[in-house]
């Protein structure tokens, strides 16, 4: 990446830094990247131990733990929250800001209404249109305006954003760094006919119920068929549903660190996704493909569009358990088929590598900077202190 | 006393409420020029790219022809047809782009890649400026900036319809 000059770069996190979550993930990735090609950057995001944050990370307080749009989510807003981010954009002396997730109620939303001057805004979420957003949008949309560009993370974002806000963005991928991936070592117990499964699977719109559905097709037409389930949970309530001839071929690894996730993907034959909604992007799709499992996934949009149609990985109908066996089996029975599919998954995942990414992403930050000035409050560049200061000079 | 302090609030939120609309519409001019302003610079720097590579000594006659037409036709256009002069320089960009790339010429090589740099810069800014005209439009047309001029003599943006398929 050529860059000219370093910039001073500021990033708004909306939610809890220490909550796993996607938005949190590509902060962070997208910090220490920029910081690794020269940039300053400064972090600011709510945190609940402030003691263990990363030395970028500015905490703005301790996130409140709301229920919003069908999941917990962790931001933090109020007045002191407000004069936090005050604080920080006047003393941050930023070339430019970067806020993520804008459109919710956070910290984001807070510095786009208190900066002035190039402000970019990645839009992560995909839902479906919601009500509330009658009585929001004419509120948000003055704010969100100020966004002197938006980028969406996917096209199933850029709908939501268009659908509920009336404006359009550019769409830039989420970024993996694809070479974790690629070198992920294969390990024997969970090589063979394994069928991958990652996520909080107690939640419903994660789909495991789907999988774990076909699995008795499944492993009618191949015996040795193995479900490795990793992600927080308890596994005990999902256990008591299923055919006792059937629990041998589940197992559950509990959560993953980030290599044993490189490692998992890299051992197992597909990985499954068979969300039933509410996705936005789908890492974890990318990740897959990027250690070289095949993908079978729901066709909800954000997959669709991950997968190509069906060209990076195999799509089945959504919540249908049915068509999922079909899928399955027609992959693990066919090794030359299920092998050019990861071939052309690991390829595709080339476009999700922070390098591409991070390149994109930086091109918009050149974009928007240009003919501006630098990041201050917004209340110092009001018409009326201007109108003020004119009259006082005239009279 | 009650009815004053009423209508001294309420007239204060109006006044307020104008001066942020105000700051809002002035916001968005300034977009509209910086934008502009950007693009073209852009456009600019693309023409003379493709003046470089025809004069370049690998080009044919015939290709020479074509890209140095369609780059001045690009420079010189009006803000009416300049559209038109740009997709049709893109055009011709894109047919010869591949003969060009084929050739081990390493001036060439390293005007293709300046290129291809250059028209992903390009697709950002027109994603943007588009955006700030539409924008700009749509908020004028609302009734408190038309009942109360807030776009003083500031000329209404005109919509540059670049197809998707320019570049």
């Amino acid at each position: 990446m050529p860059n000219l000059k370093p910039l001073r770069i500021g990033l708004v996190c909306p939610y809890g830094w220490d909550a796993p979550g996607g938005v949190q993930n590509h902060v962070r990735d997208l910090a220490e990247y920029l910081i690794a090609q020269g940039h300053s950057v400064s972090v600011l995001a709510p945190a609940v131990d402030e003691d263990s944050l990363p030395d970028y990370v500015v905490c703005a307080g301790k996130p409140i733990a709301i229920p919003y749009n069908g999941a917990v989510a962790r931001i933090l807003f109020g007045p002191i929250a407000f004069a936090r981010v005050r604080q920080w954009i006047s003393q941050g002396n930023f070339d430019l800001l970067h806020l993520h997730e804008p459109g919710i109620p956070s910290l984001s939303l807070l510095a786009c209404w208190a900066a002035e001057g190039p402000l970019v805004g990645t839009f992560h979420a995909a839902a479906k249109r919601q009500k509330a957003i009658f009585a929001i949008g004419p509120i948000l949309e003055p704010v969100i305006e100020k966004l002197s560009v938006r980028i969406a993370v996917s096209e199933a974002a850029r709908a939501t954003l268009s659908e509920h806000l009336e404006t359009d963005a550019i769409v830039i991928p989420n970024g993996i760094y694809g070479n974790r991936f690629r070198n992920g070592r294969a390990k024997k117990e969970w090589s063979g006919n394994t069928i991958g499964f990652i996520g909080r699977f107690e939640e419903p719109r994660k789909g495991l119920s789907v999988l774990l559905a076909a699995l008795p097709i499944v492993s009618r037409f191949a015996p040795d068929v193995r479900v490795l389930i990793a992600g927080p949970g308890n596994s005990e309530d999902v256990m008591k549903d299923i055919d006792p001839q059937l629990r041998s071929r589940i197992s559950f690894l509990g959560r993953l660190s980030d290599e044993g996730k490189a490692d998992f993907l890299s051992s197992i034959s597909l990985y499954v996704a068979p969300n039933t909604g509410g996705e936005s992007f789908g890492i974890i799709l990318a990740e897959a493909m990027a250690a070289g499992a095949a993908v079978v996934a729901s066709n909800i949009p954000a997959f669709d569009s991950l997968l190509g149609g069906g060209r990076f990985g195999a799509l089945f109908a959504r919540e249908d358990s049915a068509d999922l066996a079909r899928t399955m089996i027609d992959l693990l029975r066919d090794d030359a088929k299920r092998n050019s599919l990861a071939l052309a998954g690991q390829e595709q995942a080339k476009v999700f590598d922070w390098d591409t990414v991070a390149e994109q992403i930086f091109s918009v930050y050149e974009m928007a900077i240009v003919g501006s000035g630098s990041v201050g409050l917004a209340s110092e560049n009001r018409s009326w202190s201007r109108l003020l200061n004119r009259d006082g000079g005239q009279t | 006393m009650k009815a004053g302090l009423t209508f001294g609030i309420i007239l204060l939120s109006v006044l307020w409420y104008l001066s942020f609309s105000a700051t809002r519409l002035d916001r968005l001019h300034h977009r509209v020029e910086t934008s502009w302003a950007n693009l073209d610079g852009l456009l600019q720097r693309r023409a003379a790219i493709a003046l470089e590579l025809a004069h370049s000594e690998s080009a044919d006659p015939a290709s020479s022809l074509l890209l140095t037409a369609a780059a001045y036709q690009a420079r010189e256009a009006s803000i009416d047809n300049r559209s038109e002069a740009e997709s049709g320089l893109s055009g011709a960009l894109g047919l010869l782009q591949n003969d060009l790339a084929s050739q081990n010429n390493a001036a060439n090589q390293e005007l293709l890649r300046e290129l291809s740099a250059l028209t992903q810069k390009i697709r950002v800014a027109i994603a943007i400026h588009v955006d700030a005209v539409n924008r700009t439009r749509t908020v004028r047309q609302k009734l408190i900036f038309r009942s109360f001029r807030l776009a003083g003599t500031a000329p209404l943006p005109v919509t540059y319809e670049f197809e998707d398929d320019v570049l």
